[in-house]
């Protein structure tokens, strides 16, 4: 497997994640979460300070993050989006006040960061998270893991909302709220679940992203406008939509621009950035409602029924 | 005496008191030097912090690209009047000028210029803030085509990832600003015989001042009513005749000029132009929460929320020694209490306080003296 895959494939896994984590919070709290750049960066300090102080490989670490990203959407569902989402807030207003959770989550890494360094005199402002990963086969473990733990939670995430009776509630509410409250499911509870799995869907993401790529306190507030290319291009209505968006914006982002250094020259790393952008705004142009809305059926339908007319 | 005491209980002049007793207490406790400082960037902040509520305020677009027209004002300073200076003066001019190698041999040499001549430092500082602001009104009108297919939270999203975006342009690419390396900035502020620092304060107070009579009488001309009544209902608008696209073209277009010339401002206060170091964490984050914090829609409630805020963002810094020392025996640093004051603030603002110290001045359809006399008018009747 070439290099910019395997890397790729990582980046891809943990965006994907991220991504969807902000589209389930937005179809059932209708809040775009800014509040996941910190959130992902803290799931990264959580591996990070277990495995520099007591050692180990990242991967069994992994719950521990995704369980602190719960606390921190727990956090931030009692303390703000409840009483906001009770006010019947608008969309900008709870963006709004996610920002503002944000930033406190960001002072809080920030002084972390000071911390670990002056108590355990740790580097904890560059981390290069892929020295203690283990070799498999030749390869970094997270060329395999990464992709892993995104099909886990995707598995995880359908059989919880296909099988469980809270999970069939839970579609019921972002189906259609005054309704489902109407047959008596507690949307509160659903909304707080929401919150658990989105956080800790954000913090696991940051985990696996910083394998990838340089860890740091702003690892999360750099990378957050290609999570939202990824929601957008999955667009926002479906949470499987959102997965699938944030791989292929990740995929994309390294294929493109390994592919355009090979050719171009390796000045473009600098303008990577615009490969999400460019992904956002093409499909706000062409297909506002991202890969979710397309009709896939219809398309494969005459697509082969064009064939079949053709022979 | 009633009417004075009335006006000393209201809120906009009460808050306006306690950031005058602030200012007074910090000129005598540091000396001027400080308050000058902080007074340059409240005043630099207003300027972007108006434009901010004439675009989120009053017109209703989720502005989360403030730093774009900033980018393209500071920029342009950067790029371009020194250019202008060292192609008359047959230095280098071209993409090499901003080189740091060159660029730190030329700027001293149009200085030395400029030093000997007042009329022609102002004519430079003219021509540098004129391009600022036609480079923003040109970002402004470019973003202005996103705002008017898209709504809301999208619309906030795809201005924050452009505004990303160019500023990594400006990082990466060496022959506009100098990218990772700063470029200087042709300095028009020395010419005066006096302190620089006193200088850059006069430039931006009068600019800021300029910017806040000019929205203020935009605010209450019939286009200002325009512009709220399209942030109510743009439906109920278009209805009564007015193009929606028209109104949210100029509104932004005007708001991007506006901060652009307060980018333009800022690198010519700070003498050098670092693409890096526009964020939007500083350009965009802040004066949401400056404008949130004085009252969105208010252009009073903005300038008093600048100046309340930025004491405080000071205030951090200067006592981070005293207050905060217990941080530093963790080896916290208390200067990331900046960012905690910055959510905190968001987060009060919209929970308890969501109109804001300053709230919008509603406007009656009548004038109120004659809405009263109608009103006793009734009860008389009955």
């Amino acid at each position: 497997m070439p290099g910019w895959l395997a890397s790729g494939l990582v980046y891809a896994s943990g965006l994907a994640l991220t991504s969807g984590g902000i589209t389930f919070l937005y179809i059932t709290t209708r809040t775009f979460n800014f509040a996941h750049a910190s959130m992902a960066t803290f799931g990264f300090y959580v591996v990070y300070t277990f495995v520099a102080l007591k050692g180990g490989n990242p991967y069994i670490y992994f719950p521990l993050a995704f369980l602190f990203g719960s606390l921190l959407g727990i956090i931030v569902y009692f303390i703000l989006n409840r009483p906001l989402l009770k006010r019947k807030a608008n969309e900008i207003t709870l963006m709004m006040s996610t920002l503002g959770y944000d930033l406190i989550l960001l002072s809080l890494i920030q002084m972390y960061c000071d911390y670990l360094t002056h108590t355990y005199k740790l580097y904890p402002r560059r981390v290069t998270m892929s020295v203690y990963d283990i070799q498999i086969g030749g390869m970094n473990a997270s060329t395999y893991f990464a992709p892993i733990t995104a099909v886990l939670i995707i598995t995880a995430l359908s059989l919880f909302l296909t099988r469980t009776k809270f999970g069939i509630a839970m579609r019921a509410t972002i189906e259609n709220t005054p309704l489902s409250e109407a047959s008596g499911i507690n949307s509160d509870k659903v909304y707080m679940t929401s919150w658990v799995i989105g956080g800790g869907m954000a913090s696991l993401g940051g985990a696996v992203l910083a394998m990838a790529t340089t860890g740091s306190p702003v690892l999360g507030m750099n990378l957050i406008a290609n999570m939202f290319a990824g929601a957008i291009l999955g667009g926002l209505y479906s949470i499987y939509g959102g997965l699938f968006g944030g791989f292929v914006v990740g995929l994309a982002e390294y294929a493109i621009v390994y592919w355009l250094a090979e050719s171009v020259g390796t000045w473009v790393l600098g303008y990577r950035l615009a490969i999400p952008l460019l992904i956002m705004v093409v499909t706000l142009l062409f297909f506002p409602r991202g890969l979710a809305g397309i009709q896939w059926r219809r398309i494969f339908k005459s697509l082969s029924s064009k064939k079949g007319e053709a022979s | 005496m009633k009417k004075i005491f009335k006006f000393l209980l209201r809120r906009d002049v009460l808050i306006a008191l306690l950031v005058v007793i602030a200012f007074l207490f910090i000129l005598l406790s540091s000396g001027f030097s400080l308050v000058s400082s902080i007074l340059i960037d409240a005043s630099i902040f207003t300027i972007i912090t108006l434009s901010l509520n004439l675009e989120t305020g009053l017109t209703g677009v989720p502005q989360f690209g403030r730093v774009i027209a900033i980018i393209a004002g500071a920029f342009a300073v950067g790029a371009i009047p020194g250019r202008i200076m060292a192609l008359f003066m047959h230095l280098p001019a071209g993409a090499e000028y901003a080189n740091d190698s060159v660029n730190y041999k030329v700027v001293p040499v149009i200085n030395k210029l400029l030093e000997t001549s007042p009329a022609l430092s102002i004519l430079v500082l003219i021509m540098s803030l004129v391009i600022a602001a036609i480079f923003g009104a040109i970002m402004g009108w470019i973003t202005s085509r996103p705002a008017i297919r898209l709504k809301e939270a999208y619309l906030g999203i795809s201005l924050l990832a452009i505004g990303d975006f160019l500023m990594w342009v400006g990082h990466n690419w060496e022959p506009l600003v100098g990218g990772t390396t700063a470029v200087f900035v042709p300095d028009p502020l020395r010419a005066f015989g006096v302190n620089r620092m006193l200088m850059a304060l006069i430039m931006t107070v009068v600019l800021a001042v300029l910017a806040y009579i000019i929205l203020e009488k935009l605010t209450w001309s019939p286009f200002g009513r325009t512009l709220k009544m399209h942030r109510d209902s743009d439906l109920a608008m278009s209805v009564y005749g007015k193009d929606k696209v028209k109104v949210r073209t100029r509104s932004l277009v005007i708001g991007a000029a506006l901060a652009a010339v307060a980018g333009g401002a800022y690198v010519i206060y700070t003498g050098t132009c670092t693409a890096i170091s526009f964020t939007r964490l500083n350009w965009t984050f802040w004066p949401w929460a400056y404008m949130m914090l004085g009252g969105i829609g208010s252009n009073t409630g903005v300038l008093l929320g600048v100046l309340a805020l930025a004491i405080a963002r000071s205030m951090i810094v200067i006592y981070r020694g005293a207050v905060f020392g217990f941080l530093m025996a963790w080896g916290i640093d208390p200067i990331w209490l900046e960012y905690t004051l910055l959510g905190a603030v968001i987060i009060i603002i919209i929970l308890f306080l969501p109109q804001g110290l300053v709230p919008e001045r509603t406007e009656t359809i009548l004038p109120p003296d004659r809405v009263k006399r109608i009103y006793e008018k009734i009860i008389k009747r009955e």
